[in-house]
């Protein structure tokens, strides 16, 4: 299945923390000093505390520290194509979190939880909220979950059809996201 | 699974043939001028016309802080428009007439938000919606889908009719003579792509009241407006508007001129049509800033005015649609879902007082209400836009109106409904309370996506919100009523001029560094359709502005009179008097002292262009020309003070001369012993700046055209609203002039 905006959203490790104005900092730090990618603004809707708190504003990706499923987390939402597909989306999704890790001023308080991550696809014509898209979609993700993590993940949707496609993916044993990135650098 | 397709081809069949032509038009001239084939001017043009706009960040740069970043787009120089990177994300303006939106509609815009922008609606001042950081390639699919549920974004910018509001209780108002929605439906879709309203030398706005006396469309601020009248003849009650024209905020807000007592409804369509013509035939062309028809209301005279739109009246061809809207007036009356109940002493949740009190309106209709739902900034997520869908299927059936004050309006609510619904709105987050209040704050995008931004408004507006909902002086009944509406810069987005409290961004340079200021503009007023434009009574540093609503308010719940507005209080006062009260927050350490001052609200980067190390090389020196413009400053503020005191020829004189002492200072520059005869000031200007625009930026020509016409042009009997609009010039060429005095000392390398 051809998709190329995609989302995923990585939680943060409780009672890990992360504010808007930190995120906020963080992002308007990156901007200049990330030239693989074209980066170009950070709006702040930290005003709306359950939907996107900070929001960087990217031409082949935005980042966002969000808070609309009621858990903080991190979303890398994907706009243009990628080569590597969705495996490459959860690189680049995992790098991110990474990044924030990280970052010097905030002092390693952030880590995410590598075990579990919302998969949307932002798509509604390409991807509707259906059994019908999961299967057309599942070559990819099985390979990717089996590059990630190498054992069983249980996967998750609501059906709401209003919702975007989306699948909650969760395993059992948990996973650092130094340790994933690792992972798929070695397997490289 | 089945291909995909497209989305043109999913919904072939649900958009009408003409729109669905329109956007495929649009698509093809994307296509083109992304090869090269279509000249980016036209293709600006074509995508202003339906909506789509730059952002601030789409000349591919960007302040990081130290030093301005190029942003390397993908596809490198290709642009959309003058000075707009192909690849930057951009805004989208979706018109909805009169705010009234359907749940179908709702929820589409939710998908839009999520799948093409960055996950937010924003209602603006004027019931449309907007959406940030869209993508040129989405912008086509996006019109398709909006097409299918009955959204165009068809000349939502550019120079054409924008978005017809009207108040949001049209229909349910206890006060209104009649529900206007019918009206301003008809006029929108008569208006919308009609010929004689395709060569506009500006944009033109309209607003239906349903009363008078309430703020409800704020016709005083528009270009056209009409208030909803009635009139029997021959023992018939005869349905009409009183009409107004050439009223518009901006930099210089003009109020609106009286057009006629009474135009009956068959009359209303093909007398706003003959206004186009007389306004494209006559509207200024070229000069974009004497381009609304304010000036051209003002320049003819209202008497003249109107003699040229009835002889264009008197040779309109007939058109039958001008009558035909008036033959389905009840086709957009609304009905409830639920029978009237009262509450009946049904449990209460907790809140449930405090947000009835201030966002629930009683219909004129027994038994049912108004609920107001309060969006912060306007701002509302799609998770949000689809629970309000639910709800309103599940309370009042299909439709809900956008508001002015950037809120949501849901009526025909039965009062019985009123706990349960909040219950619904809370599990949403949108139960705030304080709806029309202080706290419910209006403001413009400012810097945070507009090109023109030069303070956060949206920052200042955030925390004006959270700081006066959390201190008890807010909610004292005088101040609570208060409004308080702030612009990122003069151009009024924020509709600053009618409010009590206004704000709207400008910066002043201290030791070399710029800080972020907003300019302090009091006694306007919201009610009577936006009746009075306030004065500015000077620029605070942005961070000190929560100080100042503070100090603002605690003075007059101190100092009133018995039942006194706000208004009448900073009259009684005088302007003198509020300057005093507000002096010491004017003054601005240094950076080292204190850097907060010297970054914006939401921002963590330094406000200035300049960098640290000149700023404190320059911290001790004060240029002379920045004496000169705060005696400018002075002189303009003695000019409120005599219009204040109904001396409006010495106002006037005041003005006039702020704006020659600004152009010495600037001529200062170049020649130390120009004398003080103002002929010979303006002339100087005129040789040395003005006719060869140095270092003028793309505002400066016009604004100081008003230096040169108030020279020009003087006034022997100047009335109120000619000293009140000379006063409102001065302060913008003594802006102006700080601003271009800083581009020259840029330009000559020494600090400013």
């Amino acid at each position: 299945m051809d998709l190329h905006r995609i989302q995923l959203k990585f939680y943060l490790n409780p009672p890990a923390h992360l504010s808007p104005e930190e995120a906020f900092r963080a992002f308007s730090a990156w901007i200049p000093v990330t030239p693989d990618q074209t980066l170009v603004d950070v709006a702040d809707y930290s005003h709306l505390p359950d939907g996107p708190l900070t929001v960087l504003v990217g031409h082949q990706a935005n980042y966002t520290l969000d808070h609309s499923d009621h858990r903080l987390g991190l979303v890398y939402a994907r706009k243009q194509p990628l080569e590597g597909g969705l495996l490459q989306a959860l690189v680049e999704a995992l790098k991110a979190c990474r990044r924030l890790e990280q970052e010097p001023e905030l002092d390693g308080k952030v880590s995410f939880a590598g075990s579990e991550f919302l998969l949307v696809a932002n798509d509604r014509l390409r991807a509707p909220n259906t059994e019908a898209t999961h299967q057309a979609l599942a070559p990819q993700l099985d390979a990717a979950l089996a590059r990630l993590y190498s054992g069983p993940a249980a996967l998750s949707r609501d059906p709401n059809p209003k919702r975007r496609f989306n699948l909650l993916v969760r395993t059992e044993a948990s996973f650092a996201v130094a340790d994933l990135l690792h992972r798929f650098e070695q397997a490289a | 699974m089945n291909p995909p397709g497209t989305w043109k081809e999913k919904l072939a069949g649900s958009i009408p043939d003409e729109l669905g032509r329109e956007i495929d038009i649009f698509e093809t001239q994307m296509h083109l001028r992304q090869q090269g084939k279509l000249d980016e001017k036209i293709f600006a043009e074509s995508r202003l016309r339906r909506g789509v706009y730059g952002q601030r960040y789409d000349n591919g740069q960007r302040f990081d802080g130290s030093q301005t970043q190029q942003l390397r787009f993908p596809t490198g120089d290709l642009t959309k428009g003058p000075d707009t990177l192909w690849d930057a994300p951009g805004m989208v303006r979706i018109k909805i007439p009169f705010g009234g939106l359907n749940t179908a509609q709702m929820e589409t815009l939710a998908d839009l938000a999520e799948e093409y922008s960055d996950d937010i609606l924003h209602v603006t001042t004027r019931q449309d919606f907007q959406l940030h950081f869209v993508h040129i390639e989405d912008t086509p699919d996006l019109m398709r889908r909006l097409a299918a549920v009955g959204i165009t974004t068809r000349e939502a910018c550019g120079n054409s009719v924008r978005n017809v509001t009207a108040c949001p209780l049209s229909g349910v108002c206890r006060t209104e003579a009649f529900d206007t929605t019918p009206y301003a439906h008809g006029l929108a879709m008569f208006l919308l792509g009609h010929p004689d309203t395709q060569d506009f030398g500006r944009k033109f706005k309209i607003a239906f009241s349903g009363c008078k006396q309430e703020a409800c469309g704020l016709v005083s601020m528009h270009d056209m407006g009409g208030i909803a009248a009635v009139r029997v003849v021959d023992g018939v009650e005869q349905r009409g508007f009183k009409l107004y024209v050439g009223g518009g905020l901006g930099p210089v807000p003009y109020q609106a001129q009286l057009f006629a007592e009474f135009v009956p409804a068959a009359e209303l369509l093909p007398t706003a049509q003959a206004i186009s013509r007389v306004f494209a035939r006559l509207g200024e062309k070229k000069n974009r800033n004497r381009a609304r028809i304010k000036f051209l209301v003002a320049s003819l005279g209202i008497e003249e005015f109107r003699r040229l739109v009835a002889e264009e009246r008197a040779i309109l061809p007939y058109d039958p649609r001008w009558t035909a809207y008036l033959g389905d007036l009840s086709g957009h009356d609304e009905t409830p879902l639920k029978p009237a109940q009262s509450l009946n002493g049904a449990a209460l949740p907790e809140g449930f007082a405090e947000w009835r009190r201030t966002n629930v309106y009683a219909q004129r209709q027994a038994g049912y209400a108004v609920v107001t739902v309060a969006l912060p900034l306007g701002d509302i997520t799609p998770s949000q836009m689809r629970g309000l869908a639910d709800l309103t299927r599940r309370f009042i059936k299909d439709t809900v109106r956008t508001t002015v004050d950037q809120n949501v309006a849901l009526r025909w609510v039965s009062e019985a409904d009123l706990p349960d619904l909040y219950r619904g709105l809370a599990e949403l987050g949108l139960a705030a309370a304080g709806a029309g209040t202080v706290i419910d704050i209006t403001s413009c995008p400012g810097t945070d996506t507009c090109k023109l931004g030069i303070a956060s408004s949206r920052g200042l507006a955030g925390e004006l919100r959270q700081r006066l909902a959390e201190n008890q002086l807010f909610r004292d009944e005088a101040i609570e009523k208060l409004h308080i509406k702030i612009s990122g810069c003069f151009n009024s987005c924020g509709q600053h001029h009618v409010a009590d409290i206004g704000f709207y961004g400008n910066s002043r340079k201290v030791g070399g560094l710029h800080v972020p200021h907003f300019q302090v503009v009091l006694g306007g007023q919201w009610t009577e359709n936006a009746g009075s434009f306030g004065l500015a009574v000077g620029a605070v540093p942005s961070k000190r502005i929560p100080q100042v609503v503070t100090r603002l308010a605690d003075s007059y719940l101190q100092d009133r009179q018995q039942g006194e507005t706000f208004q009448g209080f900073i009259q009684r006062i005088g302007k003198k008097a509020v300057k005093e009260l507000l002096e010491d927050f004017t003054q601005v350490p240094a950076f080292t002292e204190d850097p907060s001052l010297y970054r914006d609200w939401g921002d963590t980067r330094v406000f200035t262009m300049g960098d640290l190390g000149i700023g404190e090389c320059a911290g001790e020196v004060v240029p002379m020309v920045h004496f000169e413009l705060a005696g400018c400053e002075r002189e303009a503020f003695e000019a409120q003070l005599h219009h204040e005191a109904g001396d409006y020829r010495l106002a006037y004189l005041s003005a006039v001369s702020a704006m020659a002492h600004a152009a010495k200072a600037l001529v200062k520059s170049q020649f130390q012993d120009v004398p003080e005869d103002q002929g010979v000031i303006v002339s100087e200007f005129r040789q040395r700046f003005f006719d060869p625009e140095l270092h003028f930026d793309r505002f400066s020509k016009s604004i100081f055209a008003h230096l040169i016409r108030a020279h020009e042009q003087p006034l022997a009997a100047p009335t109120r609203d000619q000293a009140h609009q000379h006063i409102e010039e001065a302060q913008l060429v003594i802006e102006a002039a700080y601003s271009l005095y800083d581009r020259i000392s840029a330009a000559v390398g020494v600090p400013s």
